[in-house]
């Protein structure tokens, strides 16, 4: 019946491939690794995705989840392996940019051992807090913070999550201390924020937008350069007086190092393709992702390099670590 | 002393044995056992106090109370009558974790086909009667099975054929 | 009152209606669309659920990319439908096999499989199936009327609060075992230790994982499941030399006698409100709720010796309790946007991705799909139950093949949905290291279903002691102060159980060590 399914929604809208700039490939079924189990955002992004590349190329994409060590795994894999176009993997900035300084024995090097192709999905972060808490804008929290240290509580998906890590940066920037606590994936914190255990978070605008929306929680800022379209009377923490704080959450699409430039070449055209095309837009559109301004592999890649220069810095300032 | 259970002495072990494991691998080898040797053996991981809980914390109780139960048991055994271990059986044992292993390994280079059958071939090995015609019509069965309601059914992303063909007659 | 009818009314009214549908370049109209869907998905549910090891959650996740060519409403009521199917068949594969795929069914291969050994799988199934369909339509109705408060009463349980639920959880898990209750009590705390394997949330730091990297996620229930249970049962089964060809000497009656029914009705009523109540808390309730349901019936019942041994009872309650709190588990879910386990993040995931923003507002703003998926359930329910008993005829009938035959499709089985998790030869490994251990235990008269339990709970229990200490500062009487009542019942509950377990087993100790081999 799936199948079947697939079939149907396949005979709808397929189109013919574009003209074929590198005729020898793909020739095979090709496989894209999601480094986490089934079913998270970055899984089900693989999905939307590898269904609009099949058709595209003509050739089965299969996902297969690779979860382990905060992504490191199936990353690894894919890294280490076959540099032939046919293995793809979904790196994030986890693997990319935070893990490298988290994890000391990181077993590859995002830079020099992985080719990026794409930016899929870069999502804000938004800061939430509880709505007992008084303040109401980013100024009242920085001054509650100041006239009670260590008193507020700032929930995170994870220790080393990008919500944890804005958290640090946020402490930094403002010069306040608050106390972080992690959860096992941002709605549990969130639940906690309801009911009023834990006083603000940083989560990603996906996440928490339907809390947002239905007053359960309160927005104060986001945490790009830029307002997000989905909360455009929501100031960003940049124009709060946090100069410069800029942090999303992002993923993306890269293959082995050594991969043929023709075919990161094809791979990347393809992937924009797909993105463009209104329904995949669509949808990535309502995982909260904005259409990301960097489009090739090597935008794509000076952004890694820059997030993770970033990143590096903060977890080696902040203190924060996973080992 | 005489022991009255056989069960409760080797049950009270275990639970000893895995109590001290874990307790070991939380706190790391004793100083004294680190000097002797010259490197620190298992690192361990941090205790923190019980405001601010370690990692180490939890493990270490939880790893306390158990060689105590296990202990418990032990004791029991030269209390109380009970039964003898009842006869560990080998054969079954190894190749029902062979065949499962067998499976394991040879999914990805030899493909879904194979390993099945590979599986089918050792398990039905552990059992108390192999015919070959019997084992191989069920392997012949179970792979279609599995080929067609895992893979073609259920998309689970696992190769049917070997990697050295080329091309998979299977699609 | 009145309300609720019209809503209920706007939902019946969404999962029946007629719609034009186009495929392969045909058009139909007038085709019940959204019923086919729920029809697919409680299939679809029925067979992975029997399947062991392959979960709701991956089902879902490959067929997300499918829904999004369907209507928001089809779409999720088709999910909505793998998910309760999938608890119907987990408790067929339990009963049959011994086999739980999910950690709800861990307690109803207790007296399941016992009932099956016995020639009673019929009567087993049919209570199972009876048990859900009851405790479905309450819950639905439960969910109807009183999502909002409830989700309300969800939100007062905090790190404090679970942490002590889980102390009585696993208090009641020493109920689990009917041998030797320090061995029960040491194999709960084996099982919270194995829990512990893996990433620690609390500070990242990678425990008892020997630099394999594949513990860095801890060891996956399913695998323990598989290995404790399912490897163990077939090498325990293949030993007996003589009587083990064939399954069952009797194949028995289908449906339960008179007897049966009496005794089954309390136990569902009581077992689908535990269920209905532990089912709206999102931090790990429902995990409890067919254990929390099994001990309740095991001290309450007056047949409470023939527990562990075939009673209806332990079929019964467990699987209404599991199927109210599957239901309830949508309170979070719809009224606050909160997911309350995988399955439920992956609805969030495919309503946001249809451009639904999940939360109370849905109520308002999307009348139809919200009634229309609550009523899906209650129909989904239905089909199930009018799918399953007729189909118990057919599963008994797979008892009478010679064991010789159904033991390498088991194993096989099992092998190929362990490997799918992580698409990785290690966990099949561990997989056959549980099967030892498992069968190491049995041996040394140690049972497998409290060790799970704590394996289940354990990680949550460090988890939320050690949020709770972090969000008081360190105050351990965080736990029973007087602005904690919730989390003071609790405990207080945990310690009654705890002196209602070891008093008569005190007592009875002498001859309870001759607990015969089952």
């Amino acid at each position: 019946m799936l199948r079947l399914l697939l079939l149907a929604a396949l005979a709808a809208g397929s189109t013919l491939a574009a003209a074929q700039a590198v005729p020898q490939w793909p020739t095979r079924p090709l496989r894209l690794v999601a480094p986490y189990a089934a079913g998270g955002p970055i899984d089900i992004s693989a999905r939307l995705l590898a269904a609009k590349l099949q058709e595209s190329l003509g050739q089965p994409v299969v996902v297969e989840n690779r979860p382990g060590a905060g992504g490191n795994i199936g990353v690894d894999l894919i890294a280490k392996g076959p540099a032939d176009g046919y293995s793809l993997v979904m790196s994030a900035i986890a693997t990319l940019a935070i893990n490298p300084s988290l994890y000391p024995g990181l077993p590859y090097d995002p830079l020099k051992d992985l080719r990026h192709v794409t930016l899929l999905v870069q999502v804000p972060n938004v800061l939430v807090v509880n709505n007992d808490l008084p303040a109401k804008n980013v100024k009242d929290l920085i001054a509650l913070a100041k006239q009670r240290p260590g008193k507020l509580d700032f929930g995170s998906g994870s220790s080393g999550s990008t919500g944890h890590l804005a958290g640090e940066m946020f402490k930094m920037m403002t010069g306040t201390y608050m106390v972080h606590i992690p959860y096992k994936g941002s709605a549990p914190a969130l639940a906690d924020m309801m009911g009023g255990r834990i006083h603000l978070m940083f989560d990603n605008l996906a996440s928490a937008l339907p809390s947002i929306r239905s007053e359960k929680v309160r927005a104060l800022a986001t945490t790009t350069l830029k307002r997000s379209s989905f909360l455009p009377e929501l100031p960003t923490l940049d124009e709060s007086g946090l100069k410069g704080f800029d942090m999303t959450t992002w993923w993306g699409v890269s293959v082995a190092v050594k991969t043929p430039d023709a075919v990161v070449e094809r791979l990347s055209a393809e992937i924009l393709k797909a993105m463009d095309a209104p329904d995949l837009k669509d949808r990535l559109r309502n995982m909260g992702s904005e259409s990301p301004a960097i489009r090739t592999p090597e935008q794509f890649t000076a952004f890694v390099s820059a997030e993770l220069k970033t990143y590096t810095e903060l977890v080696k300032r902040s203190g924060a670590k996973a080992d | 002393m005489k022991i009255k259970s056989q069960q409760d002495l080797w049950a009270g072990l275990m639970f000893i044995a895995f109590g001290l494991f874990f307790i070991l691998f939380a706190m790391g080898t004793p100083e004294f056992l680190d000097k002797l040797v010259g490197t620190r053996l298992i690192p361990g991981y941090q205790m923190g106090s019980s405001v601010r809980m370690g990692p180490a914390y939890f493990p270490v109780v939880l790893g306390g109370l158990l060689a105590v139960l296990g202990l418990l048991v032990l004791l029991d055994s030269v209390v109380s009558e009970g039964p003898e271990v009842p006869k560990f059986h080998f054969r079954p044992l190894i190749w029902i974790g062979l065949s499962s292993l067998a499976f394991a390994y040879l999914l990805k280079p030899l493909g879904l086909v194979l390993a099945s059958a590979a599986l089918v071939f050792v398990s039905a090995y552990g059992g108390h009667e192999f015919k070959w015609k019997e084992v191989a019509i069920m392997s012949v069965v179970l792979v279609i099975f599995s080929v067609l309601v895992f893979v073609k059914g259920l998309a689970l992303p696992f190769p049917i054929c070997p990697d050295f063909i080329e091309v998979c007659p299977i699609r | 009152m009145e309300g609720i009818f019209g809503n209920l009314a706007i939902g019946f009214v969404e999962v029946f209606k007629l719609q034009p549908v186009t495929m392969w370049g045909m058009t139909l109209q007038h085709v019940p669309f959204n019923i086919i869907m729920c029809l697919i998905g409680c299939l679809l549910g029925t067979l992975i659920g029997v399947l062991p090891g392959i979960g709701p959650v991956a089902t879902i996740a490959m067929l997300l990319p499918v829904t999004f060519n369907l209507s928001p409403i089809a779409a999720l009521i088709m999910l909505a439908g793998i998910y309760y199917g999938a608890q119907y068949g987990g408790s067929t594969t339990a009963i049959l096999v011994n086999i739980p795929g999910e950690s709800s069914s861990v307690v109803t291969c207790l007296d399941g499989y016992q009932m099956a050994r016995q020639g009673r799988a019929g009567p087993a199934l049919a209570t199972a199936a009876i048990g859900s369909f009851f405790a479905g339509c309450v819950s639905t109705l439960v969910v109807a009327m009183f999502a909002p408060p409830l989700a309300e009463v969800a939100l007062k349980f905090g790190p404090a609060e679970y942490f002590s639920l889980m102390v009585l959880g696993l208090v009641a898990a020493v109920v689990l075992a009917h041998g030797s209750l320090i061995k029960a009590i040491a194999m709960v705390i084996l099982g919270l230790l194995l829990g512990l394997v893996g990433t620690d949330v609390n500070s990242g730091v990678l425990r008892f994982a020997f630099g394999i990297s594949e513990l860095a996620d801890g060891i996956g229930f399913v695998t323990v499941a598989m290995g404790m249970f399912g490897i163990c049962e077939i090498i325990a089964n293949l030993e007996q030399k003589e009587s083990r060809e064939i399954f069952t000497s009797s194949v028995g009656k289908l449906m339960p006698s008179k007897e049966d029914w009496k005794r089954m009705i309390m136990p569902i009523l009581r077992g689908t409100a535990l269920g209905s109540a532990l089912g709206i808390l999102p931090g790990g309730g429902a995990l409890l709720a067919s254990f929390g349901a099994y001990t309740l019936e095991k001290k309450v019942s007056k047949y409470s010796h023939e527990f562990g041994k075939g009673a209806i009872e332990g079929v019964a309650a467990p699987e209404s309790a599991n199927n109210a709190g599957a239901q309830t588990s949508f309170i979070p879910l719809l009224t606050l946007g909160i997911p309350s386990n995988a399955v439920m993040a992956l609805m969030i995931g495919a309503m946001m991705i249809q451009g639904i923003a999940p939360g109370p507002q849905v109520m308002t703003e999307r009348p139809q799909l919200f009634w229309g998926m609550i009523c899906s359930m209650w129909v989904g329910n239905l089909m199930l139950v009018i799918l399953n008993l007729p189909l118990i005829g057919m599963w008994i009938k797979l008892l009478t093949v010679p064991y010789r035959y159904l033991y390498p499709s088991i194993l096989l089985f099992m092998a190929i949905g362990v490997f799918s998790i992580s698409n990785q030869p290690f966990d099949c490994f561990l997989m056959a290291v549980f099967g030892l251990l498992g069968y190491v235990c049995v041996k040394l008269g140690c049972e497998p279903a409290p060790l799970i339990l704590g394996f289940i709970l354990g990680p949550l229990m460090e988890e939320n002691l050690r949020r709770a200490m972090l969000l008081s500062r360190g105050d351990p009487w965080v736990f029973i102060s007087p602005s904690k009542p919730i989390s003071m019942g609790f405990l207080i509950a945990s310690v009654a159980l705890l002196v209602i377990i070891a008093a008569p087993s005190l007592r009875k100790k002498r001859e309870e060590v001759f607990v015969e081999e089952t």
